[in-house]
């Protein structure tokens, strides 16, 4: 790979999903510099990965492709996929980064044809689908890709099956040999738009999301809802794939709770208010969701689409937090125990499936950052003790799309103020 | 009405949250819980509460003295703590429904006969006369708190539990002659005696 | 000028020289299709491949380039010469990938291929490179509209970035609503006390910064021009009007509180029940010292009542929720905490709303004593002992408690400017002669923020509720008036840490749309391009259709009643050429004829062959994504469709689908977006246009002895890949049923 031209008129912008790619777009659309970077093979995050957008009910996807296609037509913007930053020194105008690039085994002569996975049998866990089904070890992310080449996973490098992708590989697009890369660059300024996951479900013990196969996460319920994913769209529980028609959701599952996230996750009441609407697509009358809440925050005019699930006859708000969820062994079922605190009513409620809507965790917990980087309780990015480097997105702060473009938008333009601050001292 | 419940009276008005506050064991907590209910639907003996923890502490806020201090709730609390460990907000639940009861005993507002109050005092006089725990005088006073043709009723019903505590060596028939003590008994009696006083004279019941 | 040298590349990688006769293909390119340079490649998209296109532009004079190969969509970065008009046949994701396996298809499959080439030979022929529109004289100065926090931030962070900026504020001081703030809340961590807002510090900056111009005392008096180029007048108080060029604009004009008076039935008016704003007032009367009433009198209990006219659903108030009121509410509890902690506070909510690390916030007010209460007020009584009844909704009991105050946590009203709907209704009738429409139109101008002398009205169109906002979840500034950018409580109700987000970037919006303006390029969601309208005016009847129809506003008229095109203003979905009924409209790549020419490509066979012909038009958004995505994953669905992309659906002329119609084809499909009220459309009436179009179609296809069955629109969404491939088999089978079109070998 080359190293990409970059100078201290140059913006980072780390992490690929709708924060980083916005806030790439609008300095290069502004004629700035940018280099992103994404880990992951591809472009959109997490965002990619959800199957409508709340309140309006649309596709993530229209945007994403509409990001992409601003990519494609901008020369300003240089991205760099399976990459991370491993070091950043210096100060605001004039920062030294590190990054490591991970082989993808497949070089930019991919013509996304497919025969790779058809000559492989291998199958890994589909990271695209949070493992819900597999897919095989020389794939494209998904049908969306972006950069639209396959990925050969390292599990089958030096194998038969490795050896059989590469012979099947008619434009000689894979490269077993690749190494692993680190590139150094400097740069102006950084734009830390490194997102979100879901915070572990797997430690809150009494949901037993470990243990209970039919307790499953909101972004996986994501994927069962989405054409695209592993059930086709078919609301389907992981048991015994039986239609799940009497849904429980569980909110603050991890958030607003001191044991956990000690922030509120802001997305999840609306995320969920929005799932129950995908059962009523599905299913009709015939789909019941219910919904455990301690307060529903369907801020400004969300509150629309609240008062609208509150009028649909299929969908309950009980105020409890659910305290435990038993499995009913003779069929899967779970029996969700708690009390509705709305007069104190006790409850032993049976269904088909939960969904816990988990919380954000910053996507940077754990991971070692520059020092120069100021970060709340929650690991959220303040910003910098220099004031060169911004968070963006859900990297700043627990937002939904919306606001995370917001966000990104401005960080954007900070990161300009930083270049065009460094340019106008230097000219001095 | 006691002069202490009185004197808390004209002292607080009717600002029942100050009240627990400056007299429950962790009462400033209370203030914390945002009214979830987790602790509600934790409590194993939960539908057996007349109140949850939850909804005691909102009728605290809400100055509903009377019915908390009188009600049997917080007796009902075996200290498992599965509420606090679920706690979203940490509140040391279990500790709070401790306070509650030791505040409305103290003030002679809690319920009459009921059954868990009247275990705790029973084992605390015994275990304070000798600094250890007498089980055979323990079990027997339970026995018999109802008067004696009860109490012979209550023996019989248990016997063969208790002749297998026997046989297990953990139940000793001799306890009845006095049964073991703690070195200095008296010191042990000194030395309650004086936290109680300290207690007293903190929460003004002296 | 050099003459136009056409050339066809075609591909024969990824199976296609397997499955398809490429040879053949070659033959329609230089046959039939007449072009010059016609080159097959097993792997086009390599650096040879693409060597050797480049080659052929640098050495052979070839100018215009069709690639068979696969969709526009892949490979974008090996097919990029932006020096030649392109076109791309995609023979893989639209043929080979979607035409069922197996020598049976083998015929139709290679008949799909060699229309492709034809459509895109055709296509290319009809093109022009866009030149762009360079303009040495663009303004690169951006005004801001409106001098609070919002207004504030956006001229500070534009400046920083080193732009001109003009502020204009209505009133005789910087600050807004936040300067009559005692404090704000937290932004950072530890997020547990009110904050200072910082406010005067700001106002300062601003009146520092070399490149800021302020006006205060001062409103627009009139906007005119686009981007780039807007003249804005702005009226003084003294009376005088100054003129200032500028490129962009961004709109932050606030809110204003709900109306307090409102909600007698929560004491609104009475003694002693204040809104939140009131309630600052008395902090800042108190300077630090006892917090006291209006009548002097120490309040020594205070409840905030949460929603106060807001999340109403009775009509009556507000219906959305302003989102701050739960963290305001809370700040102001801490006043009265932080100035004795013996004050009773008690905050009576439904939902409270603090999201993010709001929730430490809300920790830190319960720390200090505040009473959290879920519980809904019925009603309040305001005097010298309020009264506030409410439903305790977890002790499910009604109470009452009493206060010495009462503060209302009332919602933001935003100050956006006319209705434009109201606008277009009132100017309508007042043309038609009403004369209460007339008194209305000047009532209106006054309400008007930016006085805009758009055709389509003088101010930016509003979402819901009076909210100038984005419709668009991905792009909060995806505006309808090109170069404006509405941010702050004006855009969404919010709080002062999201106004200087959105502000921060509003103003780059602003910056971005000044740099595309001077370059001649389109602003979001096309940016990239720098083709732009022209019209044959002679050829123009003055239907006024397009200046009606633009969705941005972009088209005026101009003294002769001619349309007059504001190309900064455009935005390039071609709507205008959609609705042209002369078509005098067109880009230089994407025109009538571009289409149109593609539409006549395809080879139709006579009736006795049964095969039938489907045109599609699809949205290139939505629609045609979704189709090349059911060849990513494989779904076959018929190969007597044709599809052809398009900027949307909105371009779509009607005499495209009466002209495939008297040619032969079966049938059409209209595949656009997502309309009505959460409409999907970038161009935001495409959709809907297309499907209003296509409905008055009817009379056409009867006059041709056509069932009107044969014209079809549908809503496509992205992920739609299954749904698509099953409505192009059931519509084809559909056709089969109904028997093909009588029209053949008349076209």
């Amino acid at each position: 790979m080359t190293t990409p031209i970059a100078t201290q008129q140059t913006i980072l912008v780390v992490g690929g999903g709708i924060a980083g790619m916005t806030a790439a777009l609008e300095a290069a659309e502004c004629g700035k510099q940018v280099i992103l970077v994404e880990k992951t093979p591809s472009l959109g995050g997490r965002t990619a990965q959800l199957y409508r957008y709340f309140p309006k009910m649309c596709h993530p996807t229209c945007g994403l492709e509409i990001n992409l296609k601003r990519i494609k037509g901008n020369p300003n913007v240089r991205v760099l996929t399976m990459t991370e930053v491993v070091g950043v020194s210096g100060s605001r105008g004039d920062y030294r980064v590190t990054l490591k690039v991970k082989p993808r085994y497949v070089t930019e002569a991919c013509t996304a044809c497919g025969d790779c996975a058809r000559a492989v049998s291998s199958e890994i866990p589909n990271p695209f689908n949070y493992g819900l089904d597999k897919v095989k070890a020389a794939y494209l992310p998904h049908a969306m890709a972006y950069p639209l080449r396959y990925v050969i996973d390292a599990s089958i490098v030096g194998t038969p099956e490795g050896e059989a992708a590469k012979a099947a590989c008619k434009v000689g697009a894979i490269d077993l040999e690749m190494p692993e890369e680190t590139l150094e660059l400097s740069v102006g300024s950084v734009i830390w738009a490194t997102g979100w996951r879901p915070y572990d479900a797997a430690k809150i013990q009494p949901y037993g999301y470990d243990r209970f196969k039919n307790v499953i996460t909101s972004v996986e319920f994501e994927r069962l809802a989405d054409p695209h994913g592993p059930t086709g769209g078919k609301l389907l529980r992981p048991s015994d794939g039986k239609e799940a028609k009497n849904i429980a959701f569980i909110q603050c599952a991890g958030s607003r709770d001191e044991n956990h996230l000690r922030h509120c996750s802001r997305i999840c009441c609306m995320a969920t208010l929005k799932q129950t609407q995908y059962v009523r697509e599905v299913y009709g009358d015939e789909g019941k969701s219910t919904v455990y809440y301690i307060d529903i925050r369907a801020i400004d005019r969300f509150e629309d689409f609240y008062q609208n699930v509150q009028k649909d006859p299929n969908v309950r708000f009980v105020k409890s937090k659910v305290a435990r969820i038993a499995e009913n062994e003779s069929n899967g079922n779970l029996i969700l125990h708690g009390v509705d605190t709305e007069g104190y009513h006790r409850y032993a409620n049976e269904h088909d499936l939960v969904v816990l809507a988990v919380g954000m965790e910053p996507e940077i917990v754990g991971i070692p950052l520059p020092a120069d980087l100021v970060l709340d309780t929650s690991h959220f990015i303040e910003g910098s003790r220099t004031g060169g480097m911004f968070g963006a997105g859900a990297a700043s702060s627990p937002l939904d799309v919306n606001r995370a473009v917001q966000s990104a938008t401005a960080a954007s333009l900070r990161a300009i103020q930083v270049i065009h601050r460094s340019a106008t001292t230097e000219a001095a | 009405m006691t002069t202490a419940n009185q004197q808390a009276l004209a002292k607080y008005k009717n600002d029942f949250l100050k009240e627990v506050e400056a007299n429950v064991e962790e009462g400033h907590w209370v203030r914390m819980c945002m009214q979830c209910g987790v602790c509600a639907g934790s409590c194993p003996l939960g539908p057996h509460w007349e109140h949850s923890p939850q909804k005691i502490f909102m009728m605290i806020r809400a100055g509903k003295r009377e019915e908390v201090l009188t009600s049997d709730s917080m007796w009902m609390c075996t200290s498992c703590y599965n509420c606090i460990v679920r706690c979203p907000r940490k509140l040391p639940i279990t500790h709070i429904m401790h306070g509650l009861a030791n505040y409305a005993h103290r003030l002679g507002l809690a319920p009459k006969g009921q059954p868990t109050r009247e275990i705790a005092k029973l084992f605390w006089n015994n275990l304070i006369k000798t600094g250890r725990v007498n089980e055979l005088k323990f079990s027997l006073a339970m026995y018999f708190k109802d008067g004696f043709s009860q109490g012979v009723k209550n023996a019989l019903a248990m016997q063969s539990i208790g002749l297998g505590l026997m046989k297990a060596k953990r139940l000793n028939p001799f306890e009845i002659l006095g049964g073991h003590r703690c070195k200095d008994a008296a010191g042990i009696q000194k030395m309650i005696a004086k936290a109680r006083e300290i207690e007293d004279r903190k929460k003004g019941f002296a | 000028m050099a003459e136009n040298k056409f050339a066809a590349y075609i591909c024969s990688g990824c199976g296609l020289g397997d499955t398809l006769d490429i040879g053949a293909l070659e033959k329609v390119a230089q046959k039939e299709m007449k072009m010059s340079v016609v080159k097959s490649h097993p792997f086009l998209c390599s650096d040879e491949g693409v060597a050797m296109i480049k080659h052929d532009i640098a050495h052979e004079g070839v100018t215009h380039l069709c690639i068979a190969a696969c969709s526009r969509r892949a490979k974008t970065e090996a097919f990029h010469f932006p020096s030649a008009a392109v076109s791309r046949a995609n023979l893989r994701e639209g043929v080979l990938w979607v035409v069922a396996e197996g020598s049976e298809h083998d015929e139709v499959r290679q008949e799909m291929a060699e229309d492709y080439v034809r459509m895109g030979c055709a296509e290319v022929k009809k093109m022009k490179v866009p030149a762009g529109n360079v303009k040495e004289s663009s303004s690169k100065k951006i005004l801001v509209v409106g001098g609070g926090v919002s207004g504030m931030t956006a001229a500070l962070a534009a400046a920083d970035a080193g732009y001109e900026v003009v502020l204009v504020e209505k009133t005789g001081e910087l600050g807004g609503f936040a300067k009559s703030l005692v404090k704000r809340v937290p932004f950072a961590a530890p997020y547990a006390d009110p904050q200072p807002t910082g406010i005067e510090e700001m106002v300062a900056r601003v009146r520092a910064h070399a490149k800021i111009k302020v006006y205060v005392n001062a409103t627009l008096a009139e906007t005119s021009g686009a981007p780039g180029r807007f003249a804005v007048k702005i009226a003084t108080e003294s009376g005088s009007l100054s003129e200032e060029l500028c490129g962009a604009i961004v709109q932050a004009t606030g809110f204003t509180p709900y109306p307090i008076e409102k909600l007698p039935e929560l004491g609104g008016g009475q003694p002693n029940v204040v809104d939140q704003a009131g309630l600052e007032a008395l902090v800042r009367q108190a300077a630090g010292g006892t917090i006291r009433r209006a009548d002097g009198k120490e309040v020594k209990s205070v409840v905030f009542v949460q929603c106060a006219g807001q999340r109403d659903a009775t009509g009556q108030h507000l219906p959305y929720c302003s989102g701050h009121c739960c963290a305001t509410s809370i700040k102001q509890a801490i006043y009265f905490k932080d100035a004795n902690p013996e004050v009773d506070t008690v905050v009576m909510y439904q939902d409270l709303r603090v999201p993010g690390m709001g929730e430490d916030f809300y920790r830190s007010a319960q720390k200090r004593g505040v009473i959290f209460t879920k519980g809904k007020a019925s009603q309040v009584k305001g005097g010298d002992v309020c009264q506030v009844t409410f439903k305790d909704l977890i002790l499910d009991e009604e109470n009452t408690i009493e206060a010495d105050l009462v503060v209302l946590a009332t919602g933001q009203v935003p100050v956006a400017g006319v209705n434009l709907d109201e606008w277009t209704a009132t100017v309508t009738a007042a043309e038609s002669g009403d004369e209460t429409a007339k008194g209305k139109v000047s009532e209106l101008k006054n309400i008007s923020v930016l006085k805009l002398n758009y055709r389509q009205g003088p101010d930016m169109p509003q979402f819901k509720y009076g909210f100038a906002d984005s419709h668009f979840i991905c792009f909060p500034y995806e505006t309808r008036r090109t170069g404006i950018y509405a941010c702050g409580p004006m855009r969404r109700p919010m709080d002062m840490f999201q106004a200087q987000e959105d502000a921060t970037g509003a103003a780059l919006k602003a910056i971005q749309a000044v740099e595309n303006a001077a370059l001649g390029r389109a602003a979001h969601p096309r940016a990239w391009d720098l083709s732009f309208p022209s019209a044959r005016l002679e050829g123009c009847t003055q239907c006024k259709r397009c200046t009606v129809e633009c969705p941005f506003g972009a088209i005026d008229e101009d003294e002769k009643r001619f349309p007059k095109f504001n190309e900064e203003r455009c935005r390039r979905c071609g709507t205008c050429m959609g609705a042209c009924p002369v078509r005098v409209i067109s880009f230089e790549n994407y025109s009538v004829d571009t289409v149109g020419s593609q539409i006549k490509a395809v080879n139709i066979p006579d009736e006795f062959e049964e095969k039938p012909r489907i045109l599609i038009l699809a949205c290139e958004n939505d629609a045609y994504p979704a189709l090349d995505m059911a060849g990513i994953q494989r779904l076959t669905y018929s190969a007597y469709v044709r599809a052809i992309p398009v900027r949307c659906l909105g371009s779509v002329n009607t005499i495209w689908v009466t002209d495939a119609l008297n040619s032969g084809y079966d049938g059409v499909m209209l595949m656009g977006c997502k309309k009505g009220e959460d409409y999907q459309c970038h161009f935001v009436k495409g959709s809907e246009m297309a499907f209003y179009r296509m409905s008055k179609i009817d009379d056409t296809l009867k006059q041709l002895g056509l069932e009107p069955e044969r014209v079809q629109s549908y809503e496509i969404a992205i992920t739609d890949n299954a749904r698509v491939a099953k409505l192009i088999n059931d519509y084809v089978a559909q056709i089969q049923e109904m028997g093909l079109s009588p029209m053949k070998g008349f076209g």
